[in-house]
């Protein structure tokens, strides 16, 4: 909320057209332009559009990268996860280790309103999240009720109690061990079959239906953490993390703000674990077992917990690393043959550790973290010339 | 008329030991009170029943004439009754501005509220008491600092400014002058004498330092092992040989 944020207006309304465009003043102008919504939400949907084709199309980068679109698609769908879970981790400072419930209870509903009530995406999506809204309500007044590892560990229960639910005596509902398999879902507005190609340049660069409809989500999500960042609550969470006893004695009911903290967080995994169901037309029982919940803290941690787009940073490295890193077979010095390691993808979880190990001791801030370090630095050398 | 803050047989036991000992305080409106001890008289044990952060073994509360005991600790700063930490109790990597807006925004707009999609530029109320607050505690020039590199002077001043910024009726200030060097101290007093001018605010001071009490002071309690020995204007106090007994021993204040 400083006084450039504040001001707008004043800077729209004088344009200097006759400024000398060095970079000082581009990237003055860039940091200005920086903290906007509408830049943030802008260049994410510009991200969105690109990504695909980047990742999965694109001559030589995506040769090199061997990126798919299935996984593309992925990606948004843990990112979304991801950025709500950083609300939570980062911003207000608690560790849930019992996220999987909201991923995996959303993704079943999702799954078993298919089944029974409608395949409509939309309708989809909407009781997934519901599901997650409701029980993240009440999981957080059960858990939010201790601090600290007391907390993490409750929550850890309580999603363990799901798996554990999830896993027999409601296998009537969710088919037990097998998952939920045979979800129908239905295509988009009656007409657009997720599954099929988006015609001409918007399949080129997006891909599929789904692949947009997710896309919208992401755009959206990230549209809506923003300001939750940016809104009372967004200070009041950081209070929160930084100190929660004089949060309570400025007057606010710290306890209900965490309560919040906790269902935003569940429904942004809740639209996740919806669009999950969508993505895959299955839900696994893995979705509700506890490494769903250690995966997203490492994920987020790893991309840096506390900014806003750190957290999906993370979910592209991690789930880079478990899809197609782990698919190498051989690994060789580039352009030789000279094999380093046999069976080099069979050791994918070691290498995971190993970069998350590094990046927790290197940059403790995650990858974003590096981003602002490179930033400060060129805005240090491009700024100095001034 | 009521009196603004008013203790009855307030009593506090922490096992065996009586912390606070039938303690009947009133504060009246527009008062300054001082309360004194030695260490261990149960000075900083008042204060933390006061505001909430305790709970009494038994008597009552009452603030502008209405208990207060069953109240959460946020409750009772919403009633107006709001307490300067004997530490800098501040938020660290925030910045000043913050801070300030962080008390401002619950005295504003009320402990919980559902705004989380409003942008926080539009809470003008609220950017205007944090502004007005910096600027009486004179750290306005520091705003955008981030809290946490501010001198632990400028973080005790910060302290005060965030009780301030709550926009209290009755503010409790736990040692404000505590691991202070002479010129912060001197600062601090004239900042607390200052705030007393605008403000005309109701005070409650727990202090070590004499000077300070007596050049503070309209009243001056005294505690000693959890209950009151003595109280009376500056001048009664200075010649109360019960007082220079428990308090200083004997030696002439």
């Amino acid at each position: 909320m400083s006084e450039k944020d504040a001001n707008p207006s004043a800077k729209d309304a004088n344009p200097t057209a006759n400024e000398s465009l060095v970079g000082g003043d581009l990237l003055s102008r860039w940091e200005q332009l920086r903290g906007r919504e509408g830049t943030v939400v802008g260049l994410t949907a510009i991200f969105v559009a690109l990504f695909p084709w980047l990742f999965a199309r694109a001559p030589v980068i995506s040769d090199f990268l061997q990126g798919y679109q299935s996984l593309a698609t992925l990606i948004l769908i843990w990112g979304i996860f991801a950025i709500g879970f950083d609300l939570l981790l980062g911003y207000t400072g608690l560790l849930s280790f019992g996220h999987a419930a909201f991923w995996g209870g959303a993704a079943y509903a999702a799954g078993i309103v298919a089944k029974n009530v409608s395949g409509d995406p939309i309708v989809m999506v909407l009781s997934g999240t519901l599901f997650a809204i409701l029980f993240a309500w009440v999981l957080g007044f059960l858990s939010l009720r201790r601090g600290g590892i007391y907390f993490s560990i409750l929550t850890l229960a309580f999603a363990q109690m799901m798996y554990f639910m999830a896993a027999s005596p409601l296998a009537f509902l969710t088919n037990g061990e097998n998952g939920l398999t045979g979800v129908d879902v239905g295509s988009l507005f009656g007409v657009l079959h997720l599954e099929a190609d988006i015609p001409s340049v918007g399949g080129m660069l997006l891909g599929t239906w789904l692949y947009a409809f997710v896309g919208i989500f992401f755009v959206a999500a990230v549209a809506v953490a923003y300001r939750i960042l940016n809104s009372p609550y967004g200070m009041v969470f950081r209070a929160i993390r930084e100190n929660e006893q004089r949060a309570e004695f400025v007057g606010l009911n710290v306890w209900r703000y965490k309560l919040m903290a906790f269902i935003i967080s569940g429904a942004f995994a809740g639209i996740a674990g919806s669009l999950f169901t969508i993505h895959g037309a299955y839900v696994p029982l893995q979705s509700l077992f506890w490494t769903e919940s250690g995966d997203i803290v490492v994920m987020t941690v790893l991309g840096g917990a506390g900014s806003m787009f750190g957290p999906v940073l993370g979910v592209g490295l991690y789930l880079y690393i478990e899809n197609i890193v782990s698919t190498i077979q051989v690994l060789t010095i580039p352009f030789t043959d000279i094999v380093l390691i046999q069976d080099f993808g069979y050791y994918w979880h070691l290498l995971l550790g190993i970069v998350f190990v590094a990046v927790v001791w290197v940059v403790p801030d995650g990858l974003w973290g590096i981003i602002g370090r490179v930033r400060t630095f060129v805005s240090e050398k491009v700024g100095g010339e001034q | 008329m009521t009196p603004l803050l008013e203790t009855e047989n307030l009593v506090k036991e922490f096992g065996g030991l009586v912390a606070t000992d039938d303690v009947n305080l009133t504060v009246e409106e527009d008062e300054r009170v001082s309360i004194i001890g030695p260490n261990g008289a149960g000075k900083s044990t008042l204060i933390n029943l006061i505001t909430r952060r305790l709970d009494p073994t038994s008597g009552d509360i009452r603030f502008k004439g209405e208990s207060i005991v069953n109240l959460e600790p946020h409750e009772v700063v919403q009633r107006g009754v709001s307490k300067s930490f004997q530490t800098a109790s501040i938020f660290p990597d925030l910045t000043v501005r913050e801070n300030a807006e962080i008390a401002a925004l619950a005295a504003e707009r009320g402990a919980f509220g559902f705004e989380f999609l409003k942008h926080r530029d539009s809470l003008t109320d609220v950017h205007d008491v944090a502004r007005n607050t910096l600027d009486s505690v004179g750290l306005l020039d520091r705003a955008n600092t981030v809290a946490t590199d501010l001198p632990y002077g400028d973080k005790r001043r910060l302290e005060i400014g965030i009780a301030l910024a709550s926009e209290p009726d009755l503010l409790l200030m736990d040692e404000p002058t505590a691991g202070m060097s002479p010129e912060e101290t001197k600062s601090t007093v004239e900042l607390i004498e200052q705030v007393k001018r605008d403000h005309g605010l109701t005070f409650v001071l727990v202090e070590h330092d004499m000077e300070i009490v007596f050049s503070i002071s309209d009243r001056i309690v005294v505690l000693s092992r959890g209950g009151i020995i003595a109280e009376g204007t500056p001048d009664e106090i200075r010649g109360n040989e019960d007082v220079q007994e428990a308090y200083l021993g004997g030696v002439e204040i």
